[in-house]
């Protein structure tokens, strides 16, 4: 299994599946190198 | 996170039962500036709205990243004044991880999300004294420390 990040650098697109699923967001800042 | 936690399955459907998971990767200064992130890996907890409820500087192994995020999503449904869920997710947290290190958070959110239901001062007190016996060296232990002086 593996995490299925909804967006990847997409604030917005977050705010607006949160507001549907009524989910918080979690925002995770990585550094990918 | 990436090699460790991410991968593991209690992780993924945790995330994915109770989150809408976005990475942002450090090269986005506009956000990492808007977040005042300066180190990686950090980990915020937002509503729909964008206001921020819970935040973890660096590495989480699976157990204390389920545990801490459990309690973020207890503060999430706390500012949203939904208390029994809120209280749902801080006892989740305390029975599935006793020994974590955000137990002791769920401690004093649950003691003050049951007063903010309740207007009953009872449940402070009691978070102070489970505080005190289960966590002595916490920072909850000492924020919850006005507290004691609430009648039993």
């Amino acid at each position: 299994m593996a995490l299925n990040i909804c967006w990847l650098n997409d604030l917005a697109k977050a705010k607006d599946h949160a507001r549907q699923t009524k989910k918080p967001i979690l925002l995770d800042f990585f550094n990918p190198q | 996170m990436g090699a460790v936690t991410y991968p593991n399955d209690k992780v993924v459907k945790f995330v994915d039962y109770n989150f809408v998971p976005v990475q942002i990767e450090a090269s986005n200064t506009a956000l990492m500036n808007q977040f005042k992130v300066s180190w990686t890996p950090t980990i915020i907890v937002l509503d729909a709205d964008g206001n921020e409820i819970h935040r973890v500087v660096g590495f989480l192994a699976p157990e204390e990243f389920i545990s801490t995020f459990m309690v973020g999503k207890g503060k999430y449904y706390f500012n949203a004044e939904q208390h029994p869920e809120a209280q749902g997710m801080f006892d989740e947290a305390l029975r599935d991880y006793p020994d974590s290190a955000a137990a002791a958070e769920a401690v004093f959110f649950m003691g003050v999300s049951r007063y903010k239901m309740t207007h009953d001062p009872k449940p402070l007190r009691a978070s102070y004294e489970t505080l005190t016996a289960k966590f002595p060296g916490s920072e909850w232990t000492k924020r919850a420390a006005p507290y004691r002086l609430i009648p039993n």
